[in-house]
């Protein structure tokens, strides 16, 4: 059977309740903060074991081993709740091929599951017996843990990969005709396209360090010679990292599917100029610019990857002829305008609160007291959540009793 | 191309996916309820601390926290996702279909959860370090954030049940589906609910408490919010079995209540008992026996009422069109679908599936057994598992481990084909097919090596294939 028409009948019967473009931006877009917060976990997690195994070297390694620890856990957290958002919109437009893969790797994607909650909570020891001071023999569970998030990237890795070969879901499903319903392998793993992304994490915490340099600059016991050593750690991090990821994203480059062609796509090329760009941005202007903007060119390049994943998906899934475009709509203006209202309204004015109070608490030595700002922005937050929990329960009443009292 | 979409299957012997899904399910519902609750017992207790001037109450509310971060927010964030993934695998359409109905709604709660993971370490990491005007609009805004996601995911699973009326069907409107019949009663099952388990949690970090007169003031302050709270749930309960469609009332009377009544029953006096004992003398509670109630509660307790949930909606995983299959059972003209199994009734599951290996699409004598097997597989492993004795409605044991063929598809093409089974999916299959199952549910009842059959058979097509 042409896997390609299955492809087509696999999609949901539903349609989409709006233009698959808008599903196609929202998880790119998602997609970025999701791999950021990975890389910053990843990052921090093998900072914080560096650091670790050094604490006796340098003191500032011990502080910073313990503030890498904190950073990883909270890390963790954010990668995960910002994971759903393009798991969610994935699944919206390219559910066949999502699907199809978690099934034919089902024991894995439930074991991703598990692993990652053990990761945590070895990470969560880890963190809680090193509180003020880092504590002999504890290490083994933050390395455990380190490498369950990297076996849980790898069979993210392998999910998403698997996803846009459906040339061989057949072939791993019924190998010589033979069922195995099992779900019990990973089929398909792209090494240097895991590497690539994995390698990423080097660069990105060097970003983050340079960056936490300077959030705490402000702050009179965070000594200058400590936030030199975080930020000259974050340079080095930085320019060796993006090198490396280079490497990786040549080798990745010329590993494509000959029958796409990807290897001569622009936007190939300029990640890999942008990479190389930041080697260079790194090592010449991290100490005259400042510390929040290398993290902007970091982002940037997150952006381009995001883009690029998705430029891949459509180049291998064409030659089957599945297009999201040409899924069938039918528009959901109610549903859409609660989304659009409660990520503006209650993300911007509720999120606004708790980041700005939290940048600004985060600045202050000793006791923070709210500014005007934050104060109103306080207030604002629980006035918009009451207003949105009211306006729900009105509206849904409504619907409710005009469905089944009036109708 | 003739073809229905139906996916690869990932079968789990003996427990199935359903239990899978529903091992996963109870750890999650623990955990979030635990969250959303938490989340109001904080703002109660912080505003509480503030109005009386009891800053030792913040030290409970911080080790709390910190139980709740570690409990709820690292199990409940993954289990989150987890229920997720292995809806994927177990119901890639029933999951399929929600998501394609309820995507915009499942965002939104994004944006709630997002807010609420930020919400909580800045509630536990800021308790003391800012001022506590600010930290109280803090824990309330985090409190009705939390509630925020239970508000829009109760929706999408009472909708997983049924819309409760005609409307959905010919509208496909999101209001009409996320708006159902049940939707309040479920609601307030699961707003009642997180108070009890809040509760639980809160009395064990309590026992832990080694200030008299603080663990006293915490527990006696907790204790009437859980009993309140459980009263409420059991009330939205008897509303909620009155909102329910005819299979789930069948299901309930015929299967599940006869295994879960008393359960039920023994639960709601133990946890009130408790919650009574720990309000009147709250310097007896000990760390084991809240310990142990919590675990006695949370599994003894959610447990039932996850597979009590997940089995009333059989024959359907989602809205009373898709069976629990993955087949489309009906017509929804608001979303221009259409039933599949008049179709597949036609021409067959061999014939429409994309993923029958080519060899297996038209059934010989040396692949029927196999082909039984396969189809068995893809029309019944959601709900019944197929090794005698295994714990889910295993196949066997339902037909009581009928040895005789015919007898077996009389059953095949009379009441499950005419989808007279008020709880079992109309499967109407070509008469070979049938046949195909029959013969291979047979072979097991009878106690055959069935696996040593097929791989038999197998060889001796390929001799015979190489022969001619």
């Amino acid at each position: 059977m042409d896997i390609g028409s299955a492809m087509n009948a696999m999609r949901d019967v539903a349609g989409l309740p709006a233009h698959p473009i808008i599903f196609q931006i929202l998880m790119i877009f998602t997609w970025i903060f999701h791999i950021a917060f990975v890389h910053i976990a990843l990052g921090a997690a093998g900072v914080a074991i560096y650091g670790y195994h050094n604490r006796h070297k340098n003191p500032h390694w011990e502080r910073l081993s313990l503030a890498m620890i904190k950073v990883a856990k909270v890390s963790v957290s954010l990668l995960i709740v910002l994971g759903v958002a393009p798991l969610l919109f994935t699944q919206v437009i390219y559910d066949p091929q999502w699907y199809a893969s978690n099934v034919l790797s089902a024991a894995w994607a439930i074991g991703f599951i598990f692993t990652l909650i053990i990761a945590y909570c070895l990470w969560f020891i880890f963190y809680y017996f090193n509180h003020g001071v880092l504590r002999p023999n504890l290490i083994g569970y933050a390395w455990i843990a380190l490498a369950l998030f990297c076996l849980d990237g790898l069979i993210m890795h392998t999910l998403s990969y698997q996803a846009i070969l459906p040339g061989e879901w057949m072939n791993w499903y019924a190998p010589d005709g033979v069922l195995d319903m099992s779900g019990s392998k990973l089929h398909a793993i792209q090494w240097i396209r895991y590497l690539f992304i994995i390698s990423l994490s080097a660069p990105i915490i060097g970003l983050f360090l340079i960056a936490y340099a300077q959030y705490f600059a402000i702050r009179d016991d965070f000594a200058p010679e400590y936030r030199q050593f975080a930020k000259d750690l974050g340079q080095t991090l930085t320019t060796v990292g993006f090198g490396i990821a280079a490497i990786l994203f040549l080798g990745w480059q010329f590993n494509h599917s000959s029958a796409t062609n990807l290897v001569l796509h622009p936007l190939g090329w300029l990640i890999f100029i942008a990479l190389i760009g930041m080697v260079f941005a790194a090592q010449r202007f991290a100490t005259k610019l400042h510390g929040y903007l290398p993290l902007v060119g970091g982002l940037g390049v997150l952006t381009l990857l995001a883009i690029w994943r998705e430029i891949i998906r459509i180049e291998y899934l064409r030659p089957f002829g599945y297009f999201i475009t040409e899924y069938s709509v039918n528009v959901d203006l109610p549903s859409i305008m609660l989304f659009f209202a409660t990520l503006i309204g209650l993300g911007g004015t509720v999120g606004g609160f708790y980041l700005t109070l939290l940048y600004q608490a985060g600045q202050t030595q000793g006791h923070y007291t709210a500014t005007k700002l934050v104060d109103k922005l306080g207030t604002f937050a629980i006035a918009i959540l009451t207003l949105w929990i009211i306006t729900f329960f009105t509206y849904g009443i409504v619907i409710w009793l005009a469905n089944y009292f009036i109708v | 191309m003739d073809v229905v979409g139906m996916y690869p299957t990932w079968y789990v012997p003996n427990i199935g996916t359903a239990w899978v899904m529903g091992i996963i399910g109870v750890i999650h519902v623990v955990a979030s309820h635990t969250a959303v609750g938490a989340a109001f017992l904080f703002a109660f207790l912080e505003t509480k601390a503030y109005q009386e001037n009891a800053p030792q109450l913040l030290n409970f509310i911080k080790k709390y926290g910190m139980f709740l971060l570690v409990f709820s927010y690292i199990i409940g964030s993954i289990t989150g996702p987890g229920i997720w993934y292995a809806i994927s695998v177990a119901s890639p359409r029933g999951v399929g279909g929600l998501i394609h109905n309820f995507v915009w709604i499942w965002a939104a709660e994004w944006v709630f959860f997002t807010v609420e993971v930020i919400g909580v370490y800045a509630l536990i990491y800021l308790l003391g370090k800012i001022d506590a005007k600010t930290h109280l609009k803090l824990t309330w805004s985090f409190a009705l954030a939390s509630w925020g996601t239970m508000l829009l995911i109760v929706g999408i699973l009472s909708f997983m049940l049924w819309p409760g009326n005609e409307n959905w069907y010919q509208t496909g409107s999101t209001n009409d589906a996320f708006f159902n019949l049940n939707f309040f009663a479920h609601l307030g099952i699961r707003t009642g609910s997180m108070l009890v388990i809040a509760t639980l949690v809160g009395l064990m970090v309590a026992s832990t408490e080694k200030e008299l007169a603080l663990k006293a003031s915490v527990v006696k302050f907790l204790a009437p919010i859980g009993l309140g709270g459980g009263f409420f749930a059991v009330m939205m309960f008897l509303y909620y079995i009155r909102t329910i469609p005819d299979n789930s009332v069948e299901m309930l009377h015929a299967h599940l209540l006869p295994v879960y009544e008393y359960a039920m029953i023994a639960v709601f006096i133990a946890a009130t008992l408790y919650l009574s004992f720990a309000w009147w003398q709250p310097k007896y509670l000990s760390t084991p026996l809240a310990i142990g109630m919590f675990l006695f509660i949370s599994i003894f307790g959610v447990w039932p009422e996850e597979r009590i949930r997940e089995s009333m909606r059989k024959p359907y995983v989602v809205g009373q069109y898709v069976y629990s299959n993955q087949i489309i059972s009906r017509d929804v003209p608001g979303k221009n679908i259409t039933g599949e199994v008049d179709k597949i009734a036609k021409k067959g599951l061999l014939a429409l599936h994309p993923f029958i290996p080519q060899r297996l699409r038209v059934i010989t004598d040396n692949n029927r057994l196999e082909v039984g097997k396969l189809l068995a597989t893809i029309a019944c492993s959601n709900c019944h598992a197929l090794e005698p004795g295994a714990p889910l409605r295993n196949i066997p044991d339902k037909l009581h481990r009928a040895t005789d063929a015919d007898m077996i598809a009389a059953f095949l093409t009379g009441a499950l084909r005419h989808g007279a089974q008020p709880y079992m999916p109309r499967i109407d299959l070509p008469e070979a097919e049938i046949q195909a199952i029959a013969h291979y549910l047979a072979a097991v009842n009878q106690g055959q090596n069935v696996k040593r059959l097929i791989v038999e058979q197998r060889a001796a097509a390929i001799k015979m294939q190489v022969a001619n």
